[in-house]
């Protein structure tokens, strides 16, 4: 089971209507994409530590679950910000290679700052989301607001998917820390390069699982809301 | 009645099943194991019966229409055959138990008390409904199963696959799946159960299958297919004990546990041995 949906039933804020939680969540994805930099630097903290506070987590535990997806952040940021220019003083850190120097553009570290600023917001306003509603709850609120079905369903599988991720990557990391893959830098390195590799394998395959389960049971492509009758 | 005609299966190029032709479901065979050490196919034969895996070759037939792979057919299949998978928590989808288990049945699109009255019953007969408000993820392993169980039981399909039911059970949740599947068997439920656990599959079996390598190296009732210890030591698999305390020390063959040790005339003579 994935680990990080417990959180969702036993949180401070479980009870709150998915409604008003999906306003926050909102609210919190125009914070990320408006222009002033302050603001969402003030939110970056305030909804982490709001996020800690309501799952009830430690601030080791909550980087935790941002480990999964650093790669992916950083990989774009660098695609962006690293280039090759033909002028030593057009990048930071600049190497000589081919007639060329390779680093940070200087015209792009703006740009980057402000995507890498933009990124985590929308992160950390969407994991305390996730954190916070519990799955069905999600539902229902997409069911209130007559998203069509399609869309809906494809925002459950990527949740869903999520989950798949994060749990994947733990247990990857857990099984190499074990066995001591991280008792230094240089096998750090490796046990990083064989966690990437794995992580995709995996989630190929766990996601392949799920796809069969969800056929096993008649899955049609609408999620359903039950009303609570049991 | 599932037949299997020359069905073959490869992962990439690598054969899984090899020529396959069995007919699961004849009179009399309500409870059908398929019995083979790991990695001999089970799981895999079971992925091709409900038409999630197609057979390289070969065809595979479900009361006489050959199995057809386009999404209409194969709801219409998965209807006739449930599966619960051998990792239980790969079945769960939703957090909540009786969400869970209602979930197949919001996708059939049947009417909401009819779903409510399913839901109940099912849970009941696992003797779970005491656990229907909890998030599954703090149900035991056993727990869990039982729960994956409910959800494709209460899609009231003709036959059961059950891939290794008992994997990761206590005593006691192997006990309480022996007496669920014998009741379910009871009510005309045909069942196919895949595993390694011979005297689990002795006691419940009418008749099994023996799978080595994906092929089916042996076929029949208990008295012929345990009777071999041969092919069963090249299949890497052990006698039932009751079928060793028969063959080795010359006691009747007992068809479970209960029946030998409530078998007077045994007690009587072994106490003259003292
Ligand atoms: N997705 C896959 N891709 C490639 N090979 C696979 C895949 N799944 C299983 N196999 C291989 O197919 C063979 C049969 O696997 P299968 O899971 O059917 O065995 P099993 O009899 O169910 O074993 P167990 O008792 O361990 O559950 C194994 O050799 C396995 O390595
Ligand atoms: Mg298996």
């Amino acid at each position: 089971m994935l680990s990080i949906d417990k959180y969702a039933y036993n949180n401070l804020l479980a009870k709150w209507r998915p409604e008003v939680k999906g306003l926050l969540w909102l609210f919190g994805m125009i914070i990320a994409f408006q222009p002033i930099m302050v603001i969402k630097l003030i939110a970056i903290p305030t909804v982490a530590i709001a996020t800690m506070w309501a799952v009830k987590v430690n601030f080791h535990q909550y980087l935790k679950w941002f480990y999964a997806v650093i790669p992916f952040i950083a990989l774009s940021i660098i695609g962006i910000a690293v280039t090759l220019a033909p002028r030593a003083d057009q990048v930071y850190g600049g190497i000589y290679m081919f007639g060329n120097y390779l680093g940070v553009a200087k015209s792009m570290l703006p740009l980057a700052e402000q995507l890498t600023l933009r990124i985590t917001t929308a992160i950390v306003c969407t994991y305390w989301f996730a954190l916070t509603t519990p799955f069905q709850q999600i539902i229902l609120l997409f069911k209130h607001m007559h998203f069509p079905s399609l869309l809906i369903e494809e925002t459950l599988l990527m949740y869903r998917f999520i989950f798949i991720f994060v749990d994947s990557f733990e247990q990857i990391y857990r099984a190499q820390q074990l066995r001591f893959g991280y008792a230094n830098l240089r096998l750090s390195m490796h046990s990083a390069g064989i966690l990437v590799k794995m992580l995709f394998e995996q989630v190929i395959i766990n996601y392949q699982k799920m796809v069969y389960s969800l056929d096993a049971k008649l899955f049609t492509g609408e999620f359903t809301v039950q009303e609570d009758k049991i | 009645m599932i037949e299997l005609e020359h069905v073959n299966f490869a992962y990439e190029d690598q054969p899984i099943l090899k020529d396959i032709s069995i007919k699961l479901g004849e009179e009399g065979q309500n409870v059908i194991g398929l019995i083979g050490q790991n990695g001999s196919g089970k799981s895999t034969m079971f992925l091709n019966l409900v038409g999630i895996l197609q057979p390289t070759s070969g065809a595979i037939r479900i009361d006489g229409n050959t199995y057809q792979y386009d999404k209409k057919s194969l709801n219409e299949l998965r209807q006739k055959v449930g599966i619960v998978f051998q990792d239980s928590e790969q079945q769960l989808f939703y957090s909540i138990v009786k969400d869970d288990v209602a979930f197949a049945l919001h996708n059939l699109g049947l009417p909401e008390d009819e779903i409510v009255r399913r839901v109940r019953e099912v849970l009941t007969q696992l003797d779970i409904l005491q656990l229907k408000d909890r998030p599954i993820q703090y149900l035991s392993g056993g727990q869990k199963k039982r729960v994956a169980i409910a959800g494709i039981l209460a899609l009231h399909s003709e036959w059961l696959l059950l891939d290794e039911p008992t994997a990761g059970l206590d005593p006691d949740g192997t006990r309480r799946m022996i007496d669920l599947i014998e009741g379910l068997s009871k009510n005309g439920q045909k069942i196919l159960i895949s595993s390694h656990d011979m005297d689990f599959m002795y006691e419940i079996g009418d008749y099994f299958y023996l799978l080595q390598k994906g092929e089916i190296v042996r076929q029949g009732t208990s008295e012929t297919v345990f009777a071999d210890d041969e092919i069963l030591k090249q299949c890497c698999l052990d006698q039932p004990w009751l079928m060793q305390l028969h063959q080795k020390l010359g006691l009747p063959l007992y068809s479970s546990k209960a029946q030998l040790f409530t078998d007077e005339q045994l007690i009587t003579r072994l106490a003259t041995l003292k």
